[in-house]
């Protein structure tokens, strides 16, 4: 549930000032209902822009946001509930804590929504649980934690709203593989469990060709290309355009085809990847 | 909406305030402020304003940027002119209305006084802070402290202070906006409730700020003492400024607003408050 879409959205920073700058540039996207996308783009192409556009925090200075086929800058939308339901994890969200305990500040969005402290209790676990963090670190003070844990705490806290659509800006940004994997497969997994629509700005295609269903590629403050991972990383001359490069593994299966191994180009995971390569040899083996 | 803030900010420039020799525009900032306040005359205070404005054309800072910084200050010169319209007695009744009284003084007094605040936030900061970047700003700073290290005060660590200071501020707007949009897209709600409800609202912004504040400077210390950072102890600059003739000149000119404010409340004495 919850499906959002833009419309010939442009937004200006500083609009009529000398400093005034084109973040975004009459962008059309759509996100996919119930599923991950990923939005993906150099440094400074306005992902972050477009993401502040999607939940109300900026309203584009032209064009339109809808959620469900409603414009969320309409009069009669209340910008507060949008943001309920529009969930957003900002970049570095671990920087936003500030109750005393863990518990506190996951429960300072649901408590916002007017729900009642059972409720809130319950969804509290449940988002802590998603974001793999123990129940004893419930009365710890998120000023205790590692990086890493008051990264979960701060995901966990925008969670625990149960938006229709969670936004993550760099959710994996500055982490070490095992600590990107497990916040990205607690995203994931609380995407299918809660069957809502995610979207994931990311750097990294390697996690998005893993972790996401469909891709949104920009470029200079404009969506380039969207459609499926396949659409996405088997086109090698839209990426580079974009400035970004395929996923690894899939330029290692590349350089392997144009030495002759006859391996699949569409592999976008290292798991695929050990698992074309080892058809490959088993259909050889058999050959020989 | 923290953007809006350019009070006390610089201005870059080629004007003869901006090359001018700190040390001594801070003092001609302290005289330009004692011949405001010495503005006794209406006379006196069209003369100050005058040379305000002279010293903003001199200055090549844009008329909106003033503009710009005054907004903030119009609450405070409303609510002076207001309490001295009515609250000023004096011998020429204008009219009454019920228990207010208004006389002829309290509206030159209004009027003078909104021109002695307008002229001195405005004056001084286009004088000192717009056109001085804020590292020359400490530099002039320390080198008119410096005879205070005699009686053991650390002038050097002093100016260091202040400016790391200054050069936070913009660091600190630009995370605070990211604060309070991150607390908003929690649901966090400033605009509504009574004033005891809108300070505790604050609480989310004012915390993570503060952390984040420690975390910088701890940060920043590590790194100067990666970079043998000491204390001013037999530190030299990269650069010693030294005033020149046309620095002494302007401040000649900044010295004689004093005589002159003084003689015009003493030779046109009109409407003097």
């Amino acid at each position: 549930m919850g499906k959002l879409e833009i419309r010939d959205v442009s937004y200006i920073y500083g609009k009529d000032t000398p400093f005034e700058k084109l973040a975004l540039d009459r962008v059309n996207a759509e996100f996919c209902d119930n599923c991950i996308t990923g939005l993906i783009g150099h440094t400074g192409c306005g992902k972050s822009t477009l993401v502040q556009l999607l939940n109300g925090l900026l309203v584009p200075t032209q064009g339109k946001v809808f959620l469900d086929g409603q414009d969320i800058n309409a009069k009669s939308v209340n910008r507060r509930e949008l943001r309920f339901r529009v969930g957003l994890v900002f970049q570095y969200p671990e920087y936003q804590l500030f109750e005393e305990t863990v518990q506190a500040d996951i429960a300072f969005g649901p408590k916002n929504m007017g729900l009642d402290s059972e409720e809130t209790a319950r969804r509290v676990l449940s988002a802590l649980h998603f974001v793999g963090l123990d129940e004893t670190l419930l009365t710890v003070s998120p000023f205790d934690l590692s990086g890493g844990q008051k990264r979960r705490v701060a995901i966990a806290g925008v969670m625990a709203m149960q938006p229709e659509v969670l936004i993550l800006d760099e959710p994996a940004a500055g982490l070490d593989p095992i600590g990107r994997e497990e916040i990205l497969g607690g995203i994931k997994s609380y995407q299918r469990a809660r069957n809502s629509s995610v979207i994931i700005v990311s750097h990294s295609m390697e996690d998005m060709a893993r972790y996401s269903d469909n891709i949104v590629v920009m470029s200079h403050g404009t969506v380039t290309a969207q459609g499926t991972c396949r659409d996405i990383f088997s086109n090698h001359e839209l990426l580079t355009d974009a400035g970004l490069s395929i996923p690894q593994v899939t330029a290692f299966l590349a350089a392997l085809r144009k030495n002759g191994i006859d391996v699949s180009k569409d592999i976008f995971t290292v798991d695929d990847a050990v698992k074309e390569i080892r058809s490959y040899m088993l259909r050889e083996r058999n050959r020989a | 909406m923290l953007k809006d803030i350019t009070m006390g900010q610089f201005f870059p420039g080629e004007s003869l305030l901006h090359k001018m020799n700190p040390s001594l525009k801070i003092i001609a900032t302290v005289l330009y402020i004692v011949a405001v306040f010495l503005c006794k005359s209406a006379a006196a205070f069209a003369f100050i304003f005058t040379i305000t404005v002279l010293i903003i054309i001199v200055s090549g800072v844009p008329a909106k940027v003033i503009l710009r910084s005054v907004r903030p200050l119009i609450f405070i010169l409303v609510f002076t002119t207001v309490y001295n319209v009515f609250f000023t007695k004096g011998d020429t009744l204008l009219f009454s209305l019920g228990f207010v009284r208004v006389y002829r003084e309290g509206v030159f007094n209004a009027v003078l006084i909104a021109v002695r605040i307008l002229c001195l936030l405005v004056g001084s900061s286009v004088v000192l802070t717009y056109t001085t970047s804020p590292i020359m700003l400490t530099d002039g700073l320390e080198t008119l402290l410096k005879p205070l290290t005699w009686i053991g005060v650390d002038v050097h660590t002093f100016a260091m202070m202040m400016s790391i200071a200054l050069r936070f501020i913009p660091t600190l707007i630009e995370e605070t906006d990211k604060i309070i949009s991150a607390q908003k897209a929690r649901g966090a709600d400033f605009e509504s409730g009574n004033l005891i409800r809108r300070a505790r609202a604050l609480i989310p912004i004012l915390v993570p700020l503060f952390a984040s504040s420690i975390r910088h400077a701890v940060d920043l210390a590590t790194a100067m003492e990666c970079r043998c950072y000491r204390g001013g102890r037999g530190r030299t600059k990269m650069t010693t400024l030294r005033p020149d003739a046309a620095d002494w000149i302007v401040l000649l000119f900044f010295a004689l607003l004093i005589p002159a404010a003084i003689l015009l409340n003493v030779y046109v004495p009109f409407f003097s408050i």
